[in-house]
This record gives structure tokens, sequence and C-alpha cells, in this order.
């Protein structure tokens, strides 16, 4: 079990197969909403106002005293039957042979039918970058470095989504979002390797996606809170 | 466990495809409501020739709407890359062809007298048929569009583009209706022809509605999306409201002049 | 600065350093590209967060970028002062800032160094430790404090803690404890102290099966993660802890005997007349009842002490009546015992809200899972040790104490811990942060191994302030504006300072000076301590000047600073001591020690300036920098275990011009040797060495108990009572010295007494994950977060009371205290709390027009919090936090 727990901290385990398909498995009953994920996504990514690849969604259920707030961080489930991709018309939606499904930026008209046809409402796509601070002031180098950043790899006027931190994943590194959580709840790994860490808590811990009945095939796995 | 998120449309699909939804079903339903008529003969041609004049400005503007909705029009020659899979990509060789033979037939029909001809006529025969297929397609494709979406049960009810044409149908028809009344060249022959014709489609209407609203509430996962729809989605609601609403309200008007003869009389008169 | 593709790829590197939004002090590592900080992680190095950071630290970049933060010295041309007063600020250079500073601190020390009042944040506790500490002994003032700090968090918590864990707080043993009770805190939930690494630690333990119960009146993070949440009305967990003791002692019979006889003054034997130790005749020291010998001996005899488990001693009597010297007396616990029989379930239910039969059933799961009698081996330096495993513990903080029956509540709650025997060993509640060490091998540095005092009661080695909690300091005429001296229960009071008669009350304590000059470092007291009018014009408006050190014009500023000083953030500044004292934010547990900095990132932007660096040129324009030195070397000692060598000394005769980077090198190379000074310390950001376990789980390694009985808080009250008799203090106060006694009790807060039936709601507050206190709300991700999350920014009603109140989601509504104070918030619906209260989350509803992004998010509770003595514990001075207030609909 811990060694599940530490897993989290060290690199990106190398996988068997020669091509992996990347998943992630994410613990609810580690996760206690603290939003690390979130914040992670958005420096890494620099999305811009209101733009969140990495979300939580907070639920309650149950009636006083016996309540139980929930959080369930979502993310793009990086489907192997991502209605996305079929709805694209350009084709500027693909899915790589690592199972990742992307934006090609240069190919997007921006037509938000993928938008629409995400039943994770993963997807998020700006008209004009904006500033996160009022009154238009000059801005400030960070955010001078974001609004580049943000151009170069995503863009206005086209979808955007997670892309699973693949510049991260090509460096050897693990997501953002998986590397910053305190909790451990977040593990990254090859769905095709049996003795991945995420291969392992799936099936030991009877691993389930979100709404199923959407027939996506995500390949995000989430943990039972209790 | 069992986490779910719960359907939420999360396009930014907004007034500019509500407009586009309603002049293309216009436009669309123009046009076939004047190709039928072509078939029905000479006594309606008045009513063809307000239906094709309906017909491809409505769609060219409409087109003009959905190119408005993109996040960088300049690449939406790239629409129809993935006609294998996406309904836009189909869509965009539909309108396009659409748009062609909508622009064709009026050419035909107003500018040229093909139509005298046997040869011209059995052409234009063609361009109709084709026309209308393609007119079909393109009223049919938004609601399999919306099919799409998985997170919304209420549009994946097949019924929806069944909903879809008749309610463009009604729309193009009450349109040319409205035309019709100022258009000097209307027959009485048309006139009555046409009445019939919306009382027919107004019918129909109502009955694909029902149908359509049975269906989507036939299981509850839609039921609630539909309710959830039918708060938040404006342009869908938009949509009812202009393919029925116009329509009635539209009717409503005709039936009335329609109870005054003499004026209809008048207007025969005047064109004789 | 541009970041295109190609010249990213000039610079880019990783520096480590220490977070500071918040006083966890994570171990951080920047990213920096082409000078410009693009992104923040965990330092993996680092003992505190070993490489996981929260939210509020990764979203730091905007912190040292906002376009909003201070860049230049300020000048306030508006003499006016107050809230809502523009104050007309005027950019000057530093040379005049400078310049009217030290004018006006000669002026000061003229008329009476005395004058001189430095108020901190707490959020920057490490750097308090020097520009204030320094200054203030080398200038000569003993005035100071941190702002809301003592007062909301700490007056209760510390002292207690200090006196039972000579820590700042406690936490359970993650790594191994089963059962927990949470009162009111967020620890391992998102706040506290070392939040990061005890959240790692408590997902650990769910996942291992852990159960925490969570006593708190809403949904909390903690609540929402926990084994079983308890609701529990504010301001009552001393009666529910008590209830606990009651039950385990006179219910179920639970507790570990073992400990009690050697580990605490369970056995010293009482005089029924006054209540004191009854003491040996020619050593003077308490007596206990030997149960083999049939005779009183001193605590500390051989035949009756069990400093290591395997020792072996005589039993002795916890129970029954002895006659000593022709007394008839009992054993403390037996008094105690006796005691907390009137906490039955009934009267706890009555008071808290919780069911009798859950308090008896929490009680017995508790003891059970305390499995009192089991031990584990665990492998010290000295060889493998047997001690006790108590996988059991309490913890609580802030919500716990934020009441008028503080002190004896935070000592009630931990009580629990005491009677199973749950304390600094294996499994059982820990002192945080890990506050037991015999230093770095190499030096013995820094050494902070508690002793026992003569009566044989714990007492720190090292301590955070100048004064350990225990033995207490012993009651003085005053010289301390807020009359502290007299007070040693207290760390710091408000109810004096902010008192309208202010001036009077100086006078009749024979105070021969007037609050002068303030120096702020960064504290937004004008939001944080509670009413902001009373602050501002009973308090902060005595001062004839006022300069602060700040990143922000707060509402402080805005409202009384004179001049303001453009402070260089945590990213631009070096910092020798982050992680210790390790009393207070140091994670507990078996991993290593880590003594981490802070060093700059960036080099301070624009014109800003480091504080210690301003606070030594001061200093040295002053012509104090001498005694500054002297300062800090005699201030070493206690907080950072040991004094300097005499080689690492600053030079004292301010002959030698220490530079600031200078201090910083000597107090690393005293601590760990010549060649570990702040170069070295520099490439990981943090000096790392082994713990030792008998320092971890230290309980049956140290000579010393801990006190169950409160013997010498009768004196303490007394000696008080005198001294404020001698100076008719009743003429302005009415205080009830009862409090200081021997035995734990609960008291009601003025918010459970009160009667008027409008008032019907209990409001307090919490903390989200995504703030720290006053600042975060203008860090535009941490507010867009926030407005993502559906209670950050609201006020939490239970969806029926709205409902009965004719509320919807959403509405707008004020909250009034029955001193007519009130505030505005939107509310949100909810299950997650109990009916009768509200919850509202951090020092949030900024008013001030220099933070546009915090400004009008969430509601300012603290308008609620009233500044006088019927709010504060007259035993530790905690102010009160909980308010009763009705409301009612406001138009937008
Ligand atoms: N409603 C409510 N009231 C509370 C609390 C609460 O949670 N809710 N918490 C209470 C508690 S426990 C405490 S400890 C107090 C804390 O009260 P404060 O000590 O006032 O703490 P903060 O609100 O964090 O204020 C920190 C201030 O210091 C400034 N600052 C931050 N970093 C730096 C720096 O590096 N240099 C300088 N010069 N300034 C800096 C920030 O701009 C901010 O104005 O508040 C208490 N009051
Ligand atoms: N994220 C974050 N971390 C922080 C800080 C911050 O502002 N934000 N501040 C730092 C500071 S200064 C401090 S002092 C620590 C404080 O750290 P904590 O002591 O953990 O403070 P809170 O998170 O406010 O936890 C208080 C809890 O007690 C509950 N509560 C309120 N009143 C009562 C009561 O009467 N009884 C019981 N049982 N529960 C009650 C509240 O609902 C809340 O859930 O956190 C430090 N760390
Ligand atoms: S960082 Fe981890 S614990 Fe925090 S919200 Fe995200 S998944 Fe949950
Ligand atoms: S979650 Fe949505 S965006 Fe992501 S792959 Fe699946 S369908 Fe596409
Ligand atoms: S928005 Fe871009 S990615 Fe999405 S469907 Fe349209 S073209 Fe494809
Ligand atoms: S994988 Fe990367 S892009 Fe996706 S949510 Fe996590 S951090 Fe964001
Ligand atoms: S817990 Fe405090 S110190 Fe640690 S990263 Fe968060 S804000 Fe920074
Ligand atoms: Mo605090």
């Amino acid at each position: 079990m811990t060694t599940v727990a530490q897993v989290n901290r060290t690199k990106l385990p190398p996988s068997e197969s020669s091509m992996p398909r990347y998943g992630m498995v994410i613990d609810l009953k580690r996760c206690y909403g603290c939003y690390a994920c979130v914040m992670a996504c958005k420096v890494k990514n620099h999305t811009p106002p209101g733009v969140f690849w990495s979300r939580i969604l907070k639920g309650e259920t149950g009636a006083f005293p016996n309540v139980v707030r929930q959080a369930l961080p979502v993310l793009c489930m990086q489907c192997d039957e991502p209605s996305c991709m079929e709805v694209c018309p350009t084709g500027a939606t693909v899915k790589l042979d690592n199972g990742i499904v992307i934006v090609e930026k240069d190919k997007c008209m921006g037509c938000k039918y993928c938008m629409m046809a995400c039943p994770y409402g993963a997807r998020y796509s700006v008209e004009d970058w904006e500033s996160y601070f009022p009154d238009g002031l000059p801005l400030s180098p960070y955010e001078e470095f974001t609004k580049q950043a943000w151009e170069e790899k995503s863009g206005v006027g086209v979808a955007t989504k997670c892309d699973f931190c693949r510049d991260r994943i090509a460096e050897g590194r693990e997501p953002a979002c998986v590397d910053a959580c305190p909790a451990n709840a977040r593990t990254f790994g090859d769905l095709d390797d049996p003795d991945s860490d995420i291969s392992i808590l799936i099936k030991k811990y009877r691993g389930e996606v979100l709404n199923p009945e959407f027939g996506n095939k995500p390949k995000v796995y989430y943990l039972a809170p209790r | 466990m069992n986490p779910k998120v719960d359907g939420q449309l999360q396009s930014d699909w907004g007034w500019w495809v509500a407009a586009y939804l309603f002049l293309g079903g216009i436009g669309g339903g123009a046009y076939t409501i004047a190709a039928v008529n072509w078939f029905l003969g000479e006594s309606v041609s008045a009513a063809t020739t307000v239906g094709l004049w309906i017909g491809f400005p409505a769609l060219l503007i409409g087109s003009i709407f959905l190119l408005a909705d993109l996040g960088t029009p300049t690449r939406a020659v790239l629409a129809g890359m993935k006609p294998g899979s996406s309904w836009i990509a189909r869509g965009f060789w539909i309108i396009s062809a659409f748009m062609i033979l909508a622009l064709l037939h009026l050419y035909l029909h107003t500018f040229t007298d093909i139509g005298q001809s046997a040869g011209g006529r059995t052409l234009l025969n063609l361009v109709a048929v084709a026309g209308i297929v393609c007119a079909v397609g393109t009223m049919a494709y938004t609601g399999i569009l919306l099919g799409a979406s998985k997170g919304i049960p209420f549009w994946r009810t097949g019924a929806v583009p069944v909903v879809f044409v008749i309610s463009a149908l009604v729309t193009g028809h009450f349109t040319i209706m409205l035309i019709a009344l100022i258009y000097p060249g209307m027959s009485a022959a048309a006139v009555q022809t046409m009445s019939l014709e919306a009382a027919v489609l107004v019918v129909l209407e109502v009955l694909a509605i029902l149908f359509f609203l049975q269906a989507a509430f036939r299981t509850p996962d839609p039921r609630e999306s539909a309710l959830r729809i039918l708060r938040k989605r404006s342009f869908v609601i938009g949509y009812f409201l202009l393919g029925l609403a116009v329509p009635f309200g539209l009717m409503l008007i005709v039936y009335r002049y329609m109870t005054v003869p003499q004026v209809s009389g008048y207007v025969m008169t005047a064109s004789a | 600065m541009t970041a295109t593709a190609q010249n990213r790829i000039e610079e880019d590197v990783w520096i480590p350093t220490s977070c500071g939004q918040c006083y966890c002090m994570c171990g951080i590592k920047a990213r920096r590209q082409n000078g410009v900080i693009t992104e923040i992680e965990g330092n993996p190095e680092a003992p505190s967060g070993r490489g996981s950071i929260c939210v509020k630290g990764i979203a730091s970049p905007h912190l040292l970028y906002d376009p909003y933060r201070v860049n230049y010295p300020l000048k306030r041309t508006n003499p006016e002062k107050g809230l809502g007063v523009d104050p007309k600020f005027v950019r000057i250079s530093w040379e005049e800032a400078l310049d009217i500073i030290v004018m006006k601190l000669k002026e000061c020390s003229e008329r009476d160094p005395r004058g001189a009042y430095f108020q901190a944040t707490t959020t920057q506790a490490s750097e308090i430790r020097f520009g204030v500490i320094g200054f203030m002994k080398g200038f000569g003032t003993p005035n100071y404090w941190v702002s809301g700090g003592g007062l909301h968090c700490g007056n209760g918590a510390h002292f207690m803690n200090g006196i039972m864990h000579v820590a700042w707080s406690i936490i359970p043993d993650f790594a191994h404890c089963n059962y927990a009770l949470n009162f009111g805190c967020s620890k391992g939930h998102g706040a506290g102290h070392v939040a990061v690494q005890n959240a790692t630690q408590a997902a650990d333990a769910r996942f291992r099966g852990f159960k925490n119960i969570v006593f708190d009146p809403f949904q909390s993070a903690q609540a929402s993660k926990s084994h079983e949440w308890i609701p529990i009305k504010v301001g009552t967990d001393g009666a529910m802890a008590l209830g606990l003791v009651n039950s385990l002692l006179n219910e179920h019979g639970i507790y570990d005997a073992e400990y009690l006889m050697y580990k605490t003054n369970g056995p010293y034997l009482i005089r029924p007349s006054d209540g004191r130790y009854m003491r040996d005749k020619e050593t003077n020291k308490p007596l206990v009842w030997d149960l083999v010998d049939q005779c009183p001996k001193v605590h500390n005899d051989d035949s009756v002490t069990r400093v290591e488990y395997e020792d072996q001693a005589h039993d002795v009597a916890l129970t029954g009546s002895y006659n000593v010297f022709g007394t008839a007396c009992q054993p403390a616990f037996a008094l105690l015992k006796e005691h907390v029989k009137q906490y039955t379930p009934k009267y706890v239910e009555e008071v808290t809200g919780i069911p009798a039969a859950t308090v008896s059933r929490i009680a017995r799961e508790f003891g059970e899972a305390a499995e009192i009698g089991s031990t584990v081996t665990i492998q010290t330096s000295k060889g493998p040790k047997k001690i006790p495993s108590r996988p059991v513990a309490t913890h609580f903080f802030r919500g716990t104490q934020g009441h008028v029956n503080s002190g004896w509540t935070c000592l009630s709650v931990d009580m629990v811990n005491h009677m199973v025997g749950a304390a600094d060993t294996w499994g059982s509640a820990f002192g945080l942060g890990a506050a037991v060490g015999s230093g770095y091998e190499g030096t013995g540095k820094p050494y902070q191994v508690p002793y026992p005092c003569p009566d044989g009661l714990l007492v720190a080695r090292t301590w955070v302030y100048d004064h350990v909690p225990y033995p207490m300091r012993v009651p003085k005429p005053p010289t301390r504006l807020d009359l502290h001296d007299m007070f040693p229960t207290s760390i710091y009071n408000a109810f004096v300072i902010t008192n309208p008669r202010w001036d009077e009350i100086l006078e009749r304590f024979k105070i021969p000076y007037k609050p002068d000059v303030m120096i702020n470092f960064g504290s937004n007291s004008v939001m944080t301590m509670g009413n902001a009018e009373a602050v501002t014009e009973n308090f902060l408006k005595k001062f004839n000047f006022i300069f602060s050190f700040q990143l922000y014009i707060t509402e402080f500023e805005e409202a009384v600073a004179d001049i303001v000083l453009p402070d260089a953030c945590f990213l631009e500044r070096y910092t020798p001591a982050v992680s210790f004292p390790s009393t207070f934010s140091h994670p507990q547990g078996e991993d290593d020690w880590g003594w981490s900095i802070r060093q700059p990132v960036v080099e301070p932007l624009h014109e800003r300036r480091d504080f210690n660096v301003v606070m030594l040129d001061i200093c040295k324009r002053l012509g104090i920098h001498g005694k500054y030195y002297k300062g800090l070397n005699d201030s070493i000692g206690i907080r950072y275990g040991g004094d300097m060598d005499e080689k690492y000394k600053l030079v004292e005769d301010g002959s030698v011009d220490h530079t600031w980077e200078d201090v910083c090198d000597r107090l690393l190379k005293d601590r760990f040797g010549e060649e570990h000074g702040l170069d070295h310390v520099r490439e990981k950001g943090v000096f790392t060495w082994p713990k030792k376990k008998e320092d971890v789980y230290w309980k049956w390694f140290n000579p010393s108990r801990v006190p169950i009985y409160f013997e010498y808080f009768i004196d303490s009250g007394e000696q008080i009572t005198k001294l404020w008799d001698e100076f008719g203090g009743d003429d302005f106060f009415e205080f009830d010295w009862s409090r200081f006694k021997a035995l734990a009790d609960w008291y009601p807060c003025p918010t459970h007494t009160e009667t008027a039936p409008e008032y019907d709601m209990h409001a307090f507050y919490w903390r989200a994950v995504m703030h720290c206190n006053s600042m975060t709300q203008q860090n535009p991700y941490l507010d867009e977060c926030s407005q993502e999350d559906p209670y950050v920014y609201a006020v939490q009603i239970h969806k029926d009371t709205a409902a009965e109140k004719g509320l919807a989601d959403g509405d707008n509504i004020w909250l009034e205290n029955p001193q007519g104070h009130r505030v505005k918030g939107w509310i949100a619906l909810t299950d997650g709390i109990e009916p009768h209260h509200l919850a509202v989350a951090a020092v949030a509803g900024h008013w001030g027009n220099y933070m546009p992004v915090a400004k009008g998010k969430g509601t300012f509770f603290n308008d609620l919090v009233e500044m006088d003595l019927p709010h504060t514990d007259p035993l530790t001075f905690n102010q009160d936090i909980c308010c009763r207030v009705k409301i009612y609909k406001a138009d937008v």
C-alpha cells in the first residue's frame, strides 16, 4: 500500500510496453478537495481566466447530520473512444498512439462541436486572451510570459483541453496535477502494463470510470471515497 | 461508489447558431416547398418563384451566421475534412451542394424560360429532386448534429431530426405565405393549395413535437436534461419559438385574410 | 522581457527556498526562466512538504508580480486617519522615508523608547525573530505583538500545549494512530502548522484505515473526510472533552495507570486546606504515596520513578486518601476523577448538542482503541527499547480555543490523551512542531531536550518567545502598554489596548509613557483582530507615527500608516531560520530534521527592500546596531537551541558592520559548522539530519511529568489579584479570577448566555485551503479558485433555517451582533451545517481600494468580534471568536 503512496513522489515509472497507453487513477478516499491539482494545471498550462483543464466539482449528499461532502476532481478523461474526435470536422482533434487525445491548434477552426460532444465538459475555448488583473494595467512579466506561452501552445479561437502534460511526460516527469497532489490521490501510468501502479490500483481497489454509459471508454479511473 | 458528472452543454454555441438554425430552416423549408409546388404544376408556379427567392438568400445569410460563430473563421475551409465521422463535415458538403442547387434552380426558374421546353422541364425536375434531397439533408442535419452531445440524452432521441425537418418546412412555408400576401403574381389557386399544405404541415408539426417530447421524456435521464436544456439553452427555445410561434402567427393573419373573398377576387382581376 | 521559444532556453533554473504565504513554510523550488519566475514546485529535499505544496504556494508567482504590490516608499499626505479615509499617499524616495523614520524614532527614544510598539504578522513568523526582536532589544522597548495572531490562534493553545508537550500545538502520529478526535482544526486537511506534510500523512492514514472523528459545526474539509462527523455547538468543546474524561474514568473505568503514576503529577498528594502539593520537609519536593512501602516519597525518589518504560518502580497511589504529617490528603488524580463527575453525558448533551449516548460511545471507542498496556520496540541510538503504543489522539486548534474558555478548553481536550497515556509516544498525540531534538551530531545544536523542574514538571528548553510557558513568570507591576507583565498566563492581550479608556488605564497602572511610534511588519490588524472601528479608533489612532513594511496597501495602511515601505516578499529575500524554532512548524514524526532557509529567487523588484535589511539599516542609522546584534545573540539561545559560540557571535560593540547575509551565515555556521554556512545551505535550501527515534517518541525517555492538576495556577491567580487590587483594576474591568485554579472546567461564552430571542444564530469562521488569513484574496488565481468553490465566499446556512427565515440561495443578508455591529454576505444553502450556525471563511470582505482583486469578496467576519473583556478568556486572554447574531435580508 505505502509503495503505492510513494510512487507519486518518484519520476514516471518506465513502462514495459514500448508504446504505453497512458491513464490516471484518482483515489477519492485520499482526495480532500484542496485544489492543488487545479492550480498546478493552471500554472503549468497558463490557462486564461475561466479555463480549467483540471477542475474540482464539489457535491453534497444526505441530510443533516448524515451529510457527506465529496470533491470530485475532473479533467479530460482521455477517452479511448473520444466523441470529441469523432465529431471534429477538420481532424484537429486526434488521439495519439499513447492514447492521449490532443487538439492540433493549427487545424482547429473553433467550431466548438467537440465541446458539444464532450460529455465530461473537459474542453474550453476562449475568444480573446484576458489579463487576470482589473483596470488594464500593463501586463506583469509573469503575465507576459503566460500570455505568450498560452498563445504558442493553445491559443484563442480554438478548442483547448488537458493533454496529460505530454511535454512533461516527454521529459520523464509526471503530469503537473499528479506531482502536486499533497494527498497522493492521483497516480499516472501505463494501463497496458499490468504491473504499473495504476493497473494494480484499478484492479485491487476496483477503479471505475465516470458515466460509463457515455461509451467513451475513459482512461481516468476513480477509487471509492469510503 | 458511482460518481457521475451530470450532462452539461459546455458549448458556447450562441445566437449566431440560433440565427442560422432559423434561417437555414426557412431556407431549406422554403426551397422544399417551392420545389414541391413546382411539381404541382403551372397554377402554383408563383409560389415556387417566391419559395426559390426565399430559399437561397436565407441560406446564404444563415451560412454567414454560421461562419461568424467560428473561433477561427479563416480555417472554415477545413470544415469538410472528416465527412467520414463528423456531421459538421457532412453538413458542410450538404449545405454547399444545396446552395449551389438552390441558386441554380432560382436562376433557371426565374431568369430563363427553359421551363417552357420539355427538355428544360426534365432538367428542372432533376435539379428540383436533387435540391429537395439536399434541402431535407440540410434541415435534418442540425438535428443530427445536436445528437452528438452525449452529455445531453435529450438531444439524442431520434425524433429530433424529424422535428427539425418539419418545423423547418413549416417556417419556410409560412414565410412564403407571408410574402405571397404582398406578391401581386400570386394566384388564388396557389393560395388555396398552400393553405391546404399549411394545415397539413401544422398538424404534422404538432404531431412531431408531441412525438419528440414523448421520446425525450421517455427515460428519466433525458427528462432531466430536457428540463435543464429547456431552461438554459436560449437557442433551442428560440428555435422552437421561431419554428412554431411565427408560423402560427402568420397562419392567423393568412386565414383572416382568406375570409375576405372580395379582396382575393380583386387580386385576381388585377392580375388578369 | 519576452518568453518566446528561442530565448526561453537562455535561462531555465530551479532555485530551492521556502514558501511564505502562510506560516507552514514548506520547502519549494522556484523555476526562473530568463529572469522571470514561471513555476513553483515542492522541494523533495525539504521535510516540510517533501515535494508537495498547497494551492497557495503554487499560485505564488502572482504574489511576486502583482501589479498592485507596493513598489516604492509612500508617504501619507492626508493628516486625517481612520477607516475609509483617503490617505493621499505620495511616492517618496527611500532616503526621505528613512530620514523621516529615523527622526521619529530618535524623538520617540528621547521621550521614552518604550513608546515604540512593534506589530507583526504571524504569517512571516521566521522574519519576526530577527528584525523585530533584535530591534526591540536594541531600541529598548518591550512592546510587541502579532496582531490577530495569539488572540485568535495562540494564547490558549500555545500556552497549554507548551505546558503539556513543549510544543506549539498537537497532532496525531498519523503514521501509527488508528483513532483520533479532531476538535475544531483543519490539521491534515488544509490548514494548521505543517499543513501540507500533515495532509500527505493524513491521506496515507486514511488509506491505511485510520479513523478521524471530527467535531465541527459544519462539514469542513476534515469533516468531509472523517470516519464520523459530529456537529458541535461552537465554544463547547471543553464540556465535551471533560465529558469524555468523566466517561473514561467514571463510566468505563479506562485509564493508563502506569502513565499517570510516572508521567503526570496525578499521584502528587494535595493538601485539602489550600489545594497545594504536600511537600517534603527538607527538600520541599512534592510527595507521592508509595503503595509498596506504604509511605510518602518525594516525586523523583528512585523507588517511585520510571524514566524509561522498562525501568522498574513501586506503584504509587492515584486514588484513595492518605495521612501525611497528620493531614488526610488525596492524590491529584483522585481529585480530578471526582471533579469531572459533574460532566455527565446528559449535561454534555445539554451544552454541546451531542447526544449523551454518543458521548459515552466515543469515550469507549477512544479508550478501547488506546490499547492500554500494548507496547512496541523501537531502535533508539541506545539500542532497541520498548515503549507504549497508544494509537489514539485528540487534537484541536483555532476553532476549539477561540473562546472565553480557551485555556481550560485546550487543557481539557488534551487531558483526554493523558488519561490513556497517549502523549508523545507511538501512535499517540504528538507535540507539533517537532519539539524534542538532541541536535545535529556535528555541533550538538539545536539542542532542545526538555527537562523537569524541581517539582518534576516538564520544562521546555527552547521556545518561540523569550519566556518558556512553564515555569510561569512571576507577575510584576506592568511596564508594557498592554499590562502584559502582570499576566503570566497570557501571550498578548487586546482588551486593554483596544479599550476606549486605554489612557486612563495606563495612568492608573503607573505606565510612565504613552503609545508613540508603531512599526508594523505586515499585519493587517484593522481586519484580522476584531471590530475594525474599535481597533482603529481606540488603539491604532493613539500612535503619533506609524510606518509599515508591506506588500500591499491594505486596510491598515489606508487607515493609519504615515509611511509605507515596499517590502520584499518571501521570494525576494534571505531568512536564515525558517523551519526553526521547530516547536512552531516543523514536521513531527520520523522524517529527518530540516533547517530550511529563504533566499531570493529574483533580486527584489522595483524599489522593494527586505524588511530585515532595512531594520538593520535603521538600527545602524540610529547607532544602535551593536545593541541590535547583542539582542540577536541573546535571543538565539532560547529560540534556536543553544547560545552562539563566541566565534560566530555578532560583534556587540558595534565596531563591526554586519550585513544581513553575514548574520544569516553566522547563525548557520554556528548551528552546523564552518562548512555549512549560507552558501552550502543555499544549494538545497535546507540542511537535513536524521531524527533519533527517542526524540520522536520522547515521552518514555524524558524524566519529566506533565500536570493534570494545575497547582501553580492558584499561586499565579493570587499574585495577580494582589497586584490588580493594588492598582484598583476593578475600576476598569470585572475579572473572573475563579479561572485561576487547579482543575479544568468549562465556561460558557457570551454566545451561550445571550438571551434575546432574535439573536438565534451562532456565527464562526473557518479556513479555506486557498486563503491564508487576509492576503491571498488578492491573488487572482486563488480568487478565481474561490469562486469555483460553492462555499469559500459564501455564508453557509442550513437550508431549513434559511427556509424558516424566508431566505433563498444566494440572497444577500446582514449578520448583526447584539452590540449592533453588522456585516454583509450572501448565503449558500447546505445540509452540512448545524442548523443554528453560520460559517464564514477567511479574513475576507476587503474594502480597501488598493487590493482590487480582493475587494468586496466574501464577508468581513471580524467586525462582529468584540474587543472587550467579556469576550476574552480571563486566563489566557484569548479572544472569543464565536458570535451570536441575528440575520436578515439585505438589498443587494
Ligand atoms: N475572520 C478571521 N479573522 C482571523 C483569522 C481568520 O481565519 N478569520 N485568523 C486569525 C489568526 S489565527 C491569525 S494568526 C491572524 C493573522 O493576522 P495577520 O497577522 O494580520 O495575518 P494576515 O491576515 O495573513 O496578514 C498578513 C499581512 O502581511 C502582509 N504580508 C504577507 N507577507 C508579507 C511579507 O513578506 N512582508 C510584509 N512586510 N508583509 C507581508 C500581507 O500583505 C497581509 O497584509 O488573523 C486572525 N484573524
Ligand atoms: N489554508 C490556510 N492555512 C492556514 C491558515 C489560513 O488562513 N489558511 N492560517 C494559519 C494560521 S494563522 C493558523 S492559526 C492555523 C489555524 O489552523 P486551524 O486551527 O486548523 O484553523 P481552521 O482551519 O480555521 O480550523 C478551525 C475549524 O474549527 C471549526 N470551528 C469553529 N469554531 C469551532 C468550535 O467552537 N468548536 C469546534 N469544534 N470547531 C469549531 C471551524 O469550522 C474550522 O473548521 O492555520 C494556519 N494555516
Ligand atoms: S490535489 Fe489531490 S487532494 Fe487536492 S484536490 Fe486535487 S486530487 Fe484532491
Ligand atoms: S473527455 Fe471529452 S475531451 Fe477528453 S477525450 Fe473524452 S470526449 Fe474528448
Ligand atoms: S473546435 Fe476545433 S477541435 Fe473542436 S471540433 Fe471544431 S475544429 Fe475540431
Ligand atoms: S494532466 Fe496536465 S494538463 Fe491534464 S489536468 Fe493534469 S496538469 Fe492539467
Ligand atoms: S502550506 Fe503555506 S507554506 Fe506551504 S505551500 Fe501552502 S502557503 Fe506555502
Ligand atoms: Mo494564527
